[in-house]
């Protein structure tokens, strides 16, 4: 049976990720949604656009808050009375928790940190399901399956575009679990949301990120301009984080955060392979660097070998201008 | 000449010694204590484990845990690092019947060897002196060989509690009785993050430190027990590397000279060795002694140095480079070692007291023949059901009547000599062990590594620029040790932050993570040091060379697989 995807929402807006991946799920099969907290019916007319057929809401009180164990609970029911055999994640802090405890309950597997899935022929006219993991610290990548149903998989962050693909009115299913007694144990206390102004470096299409070569912290306004001016977010990289240059939020790279926005723009970025492996998989990389040597250019689809104190002010006029 | 011991780092032994401060019931209680996951600390789980399954009702006495390890790195084995060519006298007497050394995952008996004195173009051979010849030693990786024991150790019904740092040692009324480990989730600023979980109190009958070189809480029961020995313990650095190569080496390979320098003043005292790992792998590390002077000389650019001569070339050819790392090694050795190895609820065992023997290469067998003494002593003490201080004595008795005590005696003055320049430290070497370490030379001093007064040479202008194939600079080094080590935690190395150039331009080089950098200068001529300590594979060098390590976060640091 078919496949089944869980959206994370919060304040009645599904999530990117667990939009992208309910429209690649969608480009492959035919799949349903699983939407759970206050509003979820409403949010099923969205979710059929980007391609599911059917959408299981639950709005019960348990899980009007985002605490993992409780949709574990509504997901192991929706997927025992809709027999699905593979479920899928996009990575967050709610949805990694949500998808282990799925594993544990059903006692599935779980593929974790996966960034594409297909569908392969495996002969007799049958087709198998097949992952794809990035491998020892993302140099090359492995297929990696499932040996029983159910298949649990959780995508990287930013594996897939969300695309509009369907319409139609979904199928709705009300859900409604028996919750463990475990499940309710745990209280939200509070919730706090860090202030940030233009769009998360996890969802930016966009992201300016600054290195050592911006030679102090405030020259960092060179970047959040230009990251102004495209409508993108402001990374950075570990020297400068140490440095105390930028929050550790903003960091990108092996002990930061991994992103793949449209177009990442490295200014003064040396590209350490600590950094490459947290940005490599961005669809276009443009570098600045005085340094012609600098290994970011080994991997740049577009490199400029110049001062960013010059370059950086004069591209920013020029994208505003052309903005309008 | 500055001198790294005249700028000492903001840290007390006495601030890491404390009563157990978590409510009794709320303390963990074990039987024995074993602190390090490495060969010493997981040899003496598995005789424990022996032990007591011979005698089930000591084992009941012991409580639910009867033996937990602790480990810091990710897993057994993350933070172990060595040549190795390990003498298998000591694994033979650990496991006895129940094991071959064929069943242990080794790359076999040493198949053959070389010694050759290296000039830049040349290798000379030469016969390989004495305490070199590995006949009958087997190779192994260490960091493999860890994974296997703890293993081992499971089975005999140790608990190993891995990515969990011992950060004070807990002493009550003069006694040992466990320690407390480290804090999770702190903020660089030390605030406590979302994820925030303190460390508790583990408490044991008895407590034993197997934390190998540099070890944290070692260094700090010396200083409460007063049992520093009667010199001070000196180190050297070595920085490995692995490689998969296109070719089989059919013999271990130790080389001497360039690109060290022999003259005098440098006090430039180390080697080469170059190892096969099976069919398709090798690896090649460079050792220094840490009482070097030259503030601009840096062992992992001095590896890549080596790389480049032509000997060596050929053997790495079509190869790649698949991990690397560094670790010191204490080499003071006899005079060095602790007065006593014992206190009150405590055993000290392995590199943590400096077991090396330094002519001959070797420590891994003197570290689990000790863990398995500290072991025996252990449970004889049990055994009565009390730990005073005169119980575990009998495991001092144990380690001068072993094979460890008539070793190092023999070769006790071998390090010192060196201190003469190489050729004539060498031929006195040679001397020494042909004789059996009848030859008294009078005992020279050794001064701590950090007290040798500094010069700077042009040396880092020699360097080979990393090509990213056959050499590499110390970041993407960092890298292939698999270190993701979360940045966002307190600094754990202590250092005066303040510092002559010279001192700064010493740990700069001598560092091979990049953890050091030179910042701004002051109108006074002193520099600030500016540290990246996420960058850290806990190697130890900043202990001996001024500054003082501390256990980060547990479960940071490198994860080496095949080191």
């Amino acid at each position: 049976m078919g496949m089944l995807v869980f959206l994370e929402n919060h304040g009645g807006e599904l999530q990117k990720g667990s939009l992208g991946v309910l429209a690649k799920a969608a480009s492959l099969e035919d799949v349903a949604a699983v939407i759970a907290g206050e509003g979820a019916r409403a949010l099923a007319g969205e979710a059929a656009t980007f391609g599911a057929t059917k959408v299981w809401v639950c709005e019960n009180a348990e899980v009007a808050q985002p605490l993992p164990q409780p949709l574990v609970d509504v997901l192991a029911k929706v997927v025992e009375e809709g027999r699905y055999e593979t479920v899928l994640f996009a990575n967050s802090v709610l949805a990694a928790d949500v998808a282990a405890g799925l594993a544990a309950r059903l006692d599935a597997g779980l593929n974790w940190d996966l960034v594409d899935l297909e569908l392969r022929p495996a002969g007799d006219g049958k087709t198998e399901l097949v992952g794809k993991r990035p491998a020892l610290q993302d140099s090359v990548y492995a297929d990696v399956g499932w040996t029983s149903t159910p298949r649990l998989a959780l995508f990287r962050a930013g594996s897939f575009d969300p695309t509009r693909i369907g319409g139609g009115e979904p199928e709705i299913a009300e859900v409604s679990p028996t919750y463990a007694e475990h499940s309710t144990a745990v209280r939200l206390v509070g919730q706090d949301a860090e202030e940030s102004s233009g769009p998360s470096i996890e969802d930016a299409d966009v992201i300016v990120a600054g290195g050592r070569g911006l030679g102090s912290p405030d020259n960092f306004t060179l970047a959040e301009e230009l990251a102004k001016a495209l409508g993108g977010a402001v990374g950075a990289t570990r020297a400068v984080v140490d440095a105390g240059w930028y929050p550790y939020s903003a960091q990108i790279g092996q002990t930061g955060k991994t992103v793949s926005p449209k177009l990442y723009v490295a200014l003064g970025i040396s590209g350490a392979i600590q950094h490459k492996v947290g940005m490599q998989s961005s669809g276009t990389i443009v570098a600045i660097n005085k340094d012609a040597n600098a290994p970011i250019f080994d991997f740049s689809d577009l490199g400029v070998v110049g001062d960013v104190h010059e370059i950086v002010p004069k591209l920013t006029e020029l994208v505003r201008a052309r903005r309008g | 000449m500055a001198r790294p011991s005249n700028f000492p780092p903001p840290f007390s032994a006495r601030d890491y010694v404390t009563e157990p401060t978590d409510p009794a019931d709320e303390r963990i209680e074990v039987g024995v204590l074993v602190v390090g996951a490495g060969p010493a600390g997981l040899a003496c789980a598995i005789r424990l484990g022996q032990l007591l399954e011979e005698h089930p009702e000591i084992a009941e006495r012991l409580g639910e845990v009867p033996v937990a390890v602790l480990e810091k790195g990710k897993q057994p084995g993350s933070h172990l690092l060595s040549g190795a060519v390990v003498d298998p006298r000591a694994l033979r007497r650990l496991f006895g019947e129940r094991l071959r050394m064929e069943d242990l995952p080794s790359f076999g008996p040493v198949p053959g060897e070389s010694v050759y004195v290296l000039t830049r173009r040349a290798a000379l051979p030469i016969p390989p002196p004495p305490p070199m010849r590995n006949h009958g030693n087997w190779i192994f990786s260490l960091s493999q060989l860890g994974r296997f024991l703890a293993e081992r150790a499971e089975e005999a019904g140790a608990m190993i509690l891995p990515e969990t740092a011992a950060q004070k040692l807990l002493v009550s009324h003069g006694r040992v009785m466990g320690v407390r480990t480290g804090d999770k989730g702190r903020s660089r600023e030390g605030g406590e993050l979302g994820n925030f979980e303190a460390g508790s109190d583990l408490v044991a009958k008895v407590t034993v430190l197997a934390e190998g070189t540099q070890g944290h809480l070692t260094g700090v029961a010396l200083d409460r027990f007063g049992l520093r020995g009667v010199e001070p313990q000196v180190w050297e650095l070595a920085v490995k590397e692995v490689w998969r190569v296109a070719k089989p080496l059919d013999r271990v390979i130790h080389t001497m000279g360039w690109p060290l320098r022999t003259g005098k003043r440098y006090r430039e005292f180390g080697g080469s060795f170059i190892y096969p790992m099976g069919e398709d792998m090798v690896t090649i590390g460079l050792v220094v002694g840490l009482d070097y002077r030259d503030a601009s000389l840096s062992v992992h650019d001095l590896l890549q140095e080596l790389k480049t001569h032509p000997k060596i070339r050929k053997i790495l050819a079509g190869g790649e480079r698949v991990e690397w790392g560094a670790k010191t090694i204490p080499s003071g050795g006899f005079h060095s070692l602790p007065r006593e190895l014992h206190a009150p609820g405590l055993l000290l065992c392995g590199d943590g007291v400096g077991m090396v023997n330094v002519p001959r290469l070797k420590g891994v067998h003197y570290a689990i023949e000790s863990g398995r003494l500290a072991a025996e002593a252990a449970f004889r003490a049990l055994q009565r059901g009390e730990t005073p201080a005169s119980s575990l004595s009998s495991y001092d008795d144990a380690v001068r009547d072993s094979f460890i005590w008539s070793d190092l005696y023999e070769v006790r003055n071998m390090r010192q000599v060196f201190g003469r320049g190489f050729f004539v430290g060498g031929t006195l070497a040679g001397a020494m062990t042909m004789s059996k370490g009848r030859v008294e030379l009078g005992k020279m001093r050794a001064e701590p590594d950090a007290d040798q007064p500094l010069l700077v040479t042009d040396r880092a202008a020699t360097y080979p620029k990393p090509d990213g194939k056959l050499t590499f600079d110390k970041l993407s080094s960092v890298f292939a040790s698999g270190n993701k080590t979360r940045d966002d935690q307190p600094n754990h190395i202590r250092i005066e932050r303040r510092v002559p150039r010279e001192v700064a331009q010493l740990w700069e080089h001598m560092c091979p993570a990049q953890v050091y950098e030179i910042g701004r200068e002051d109108e006074d001529g002193t520099v600030l040091v500016e540290l990246a300590p996420s960058n850290c594979v806990q190697c130890g060098a900043i202990t001996a060379k001024g500054g003082r390590l501390t256990p980060p976060e547990g479960g940071s640091g490198p994860e080496y697989s095949a080191t």
